[in-house]
């Protein structure tokens, strides 16, 4: 190893242990002032589980080219999973009061974390299940399937006939809240940093192998159902993780807080982020999540000088949202990173060219000065 | 001497179309073949045929006597099959070192957990010591962290080709590899191939239309016509042949 890349790797690891004590610092003031900052806390808490989601649909559909639209379908999996699991016995009875509970479920409960990782396994499942048929078929046909899965999903998470399970219509609540920051940010680090290791190993290659050129991929050896079969089932866990985590962050949950609209939201963090760029994701989700609590003004009504605005109203938000994802998609289709991704290397470079170019304005300034004289 | 491929009575039909029409064709080990004819004869439908895109509509195929007809691609590529392709097919937003590594893969032995969690920290670094050699050994190792669309055209050539050798083949189809190179990489080509065969002890079957470069290192060559073979024998007696000659003027 040369003196030069010692030293890179000396910088970074004090680089990342100074990133590491800041979020920690953030994290343990924003937890001991919890009451002041219940808003941010929930903002960031609402950003991470959305960073979860996204990175793993970036993972099928920026780093495998598979277009997945499942995700509302494969978050409600791990989110019911993780709640009729983990929603205390005792509290069951005024939960389920209506229709009341199977038999076989009421008195399983199981710890938190393994609810979360049986949520994954079971959408992990299902996206099995629908990629042995639909990705061995040549194109697209993983989008139509995918959605169509998703509505499958909600329709049979609302009939009567799972009453007893998911409580139809009602809805589940009571699903045991997340203690603090800390247990979100963590559960978040793990899921995305697996992920990034994934789409660093070999495996993470092939996927990327896919994405560029089926036929070549195929003709250095890879098996392309294999690979898309894998990315797409690792993919669907790391959702059905998340939307465990949704459940937990919402504390209760009905068919409908999984609705198209919520992959759409994914898309729009991902599409803004930059297809193919795990920190564009992360970055996309904190945006969006912000965001759309920024333009939350757009759904209530407003008056101007005693004019009620007719635009303004419920809705109005999500067009606005449609108009931006347009926007981004025809002036900024590669999104805010353009598959790059944020790394010390990077931001390094990105200063060094700002300071370069600033330097030229200086000079030609000067020179203009010069001449002006 | 030993018959690496074997084509019997090949053919494939695409709607009406006989794109190949019962071809007998054998590689032998360590030879450089060339399969040569007119636009539209069926060279590449050959190659799709040898690599599993296409199934024959009746015929076989064998590698080392052993029948590959109903393979996978990929799996085909892992019995000791690689190529490349007439229209450069490059993992073109990867690095020069990934698109060497990615071929790699097929030799991965560990299972998608080990190599998340980095327990195949060995077999990673072996991996890409063999990809840094054979760019090295390629002289591609400089650009190895550009990305591949950004190369010139010539390299972009060299370095598919440099990607189907670290799959380690036996035979290694090649398509075209000289189109729209000048003269100057087409000499270079010609080395390279005639140097790549001693070097990893590996079959040749080469598709071009530069007629200085077949002449040069194939040991055989096959004229097809219209699917059929027209004739095959020496560079000397395709050279001379009236057969071969009006095919090409377009009698
Ligand atoms: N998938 C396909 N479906 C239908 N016809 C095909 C298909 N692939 C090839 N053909 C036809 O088969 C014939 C042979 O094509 P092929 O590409 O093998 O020619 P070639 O000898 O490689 O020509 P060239 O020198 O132009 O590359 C052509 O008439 C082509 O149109
Ligand atoms: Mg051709």
């Amino acid at each position: 190893m040369n003196n030069n890349v010692k030293i890179k790797n000396i910088r970074n690891l004090i680089i990342s242990l100074i990133l590491i004590l800041a979020t920690f610092a953030i994290l343990s003031f924003l937890d001991s002032n919890s009451d002041e900052m219940g808003y941010a806390i929930s903002i960031i808490e609402r950003s991470l589980i959305f960073a979860v989601v996204a990175v793993s649909m970036n993972l099928v559909n920026g780093f495998t080219g598979l277009f997945s639209l499942g995700q509302a379908g494969f978050m409600a999996i791990g989110a019911y999973v993780t709640a009729i699991f983990t929603i205390p016995i005792a509290k069951r009875p005024s939960v389920y009061y209506i229709n009341g509970i199977n038999e076989l479920i009421a008195n399983i409960e199981i710890p938190i974390p393994v609810a979360l990782i049986l949520g994954g396994l079971v959408a992990a499942g299902f996206a099995a299940l629908i990629g042995i048929p639909v990705l061995r078929l040549k194109s697209d046909y993983l989008a139509i399937a995918t959605l169509g899965f998703a509505e499958i999903i909600r329709a049979i998470i609302a009939s009567p006939m799972m009453d007893k399970i998911t409580n139809g219509s009602y809805g589940l609540k009571g699903i045991p809240a997340f203690n603090n920051i800390y247990e979100v940010f963590i559960l978040s680090f793990i899921c995305i940093s697996l992920m990034v290791l994934l789409i660093n190993s070999s495996y993470g290659r092939a996927f990327m192998a896919i994405r560029e050129n089926e036929i070549a991929a195929e003709s250095v050896g890879i098996n392309l159902f294999k690979m898309k079969e894998l990315s797409f089932v690792i993919s669907s866990f790391f959702t059905g993780v998340g939307g465990g985590m949704l459940a937990m962050f919402m504390r209760s949950i009905d068919s409908k807080t999984f609705q198209l609209s919520l992959t759409y939201d994914i898309l729009l963090i991902v599409i803004l982020g930059g297809i193919g760029s795990v920190s564009g994701s992360i970055l996309g989700a904190f945006i969006i999540t912000a965001g759309k609590e920024l333009l939350r003004f757009f759904d209530e009504p407003l008056t101007i000088g005693g004019v009620n605005i007719p635009l303004f109203k419920p809705g109005l938000r999500m067009v606005v949202f449609s108009i931006l994802l347009m926007l981004i998609v025809l002036f900024w289709n590669k999104g805010l990173m353009g598959g790059h991704e944020i790394t010390y290397d990077n931001i390094g470079k990105f200063f060094k060219n700002l300071q370069s170019k600033l330097r030229l304005k200086q000079a030609s300034n000067n020179k203009q000065t010069i001449k002006e004289r | 001497m030993k018959e690496v491929l074997k084509l019997t009575n090949l053919s494939i039909i695409f709607g009406g179309l006989v794109a190949i029409d019962d071809l007998n064709l054998t590689v032998n080990d360590n030879e450089i073949v060339a399969l040569i004819g007119p636009n539209g004869a069926g060279k590449t439908t050959c190659f799709n045929l040898i690599t599993g895109i296409y199934k024959p509509t009746t015929g076989n195929i064998a590698l080392n006597r052993q029948t590959i007809v109903g393979k996978r691609p990929d799996e085909i590529t892992k019995l000791g099959i690689a190529r490349t392709f007439q229209n450069i097919r490059l993992f073109s937003e990867l690095s020069v070192f990934d698109n060497v590594l990615i071929a790699d893969h097929l030799r991965v032995n560990d299972n998608v957990f080990t190599a998340t969690t980095r327990l195949n920290f060995k077999q990673e670094k072996f991996m890409r010591e063999q990809a840094e050699q054979l760019l090295e050994e390629q002289g591609l190792i400089h650009l190895k962290d550009e990305k591949a669309k950004n190369l010139p055209y010539g390299l972009q050539r060299k370095l598919e080709i440099a990607r189907a050798l670290a799959t380690k083949p036996s035979l290694l189809l090649l398509d075209e590899p000289a189109a729209g190179m000048n003269p100057q990489e087409t000499m270079e080509l010609t080395s390279l191939i005639d140097n790549i065969r001693h070097k990893y002890n590996l079959s040749i079957l080469v598709i071009e239309h530069h007629m200085d470069l077949i002449m040069n290192i194939s040991d055989r060559i096959y004229v097809l016509n219209f699917g059929k073979l027209l004739k095959t024998g020496t560079p000397t007696e395709i050279q001379n042949d009236k057969d071969v000659i009006s095919a090409y003027l377009g009698e």
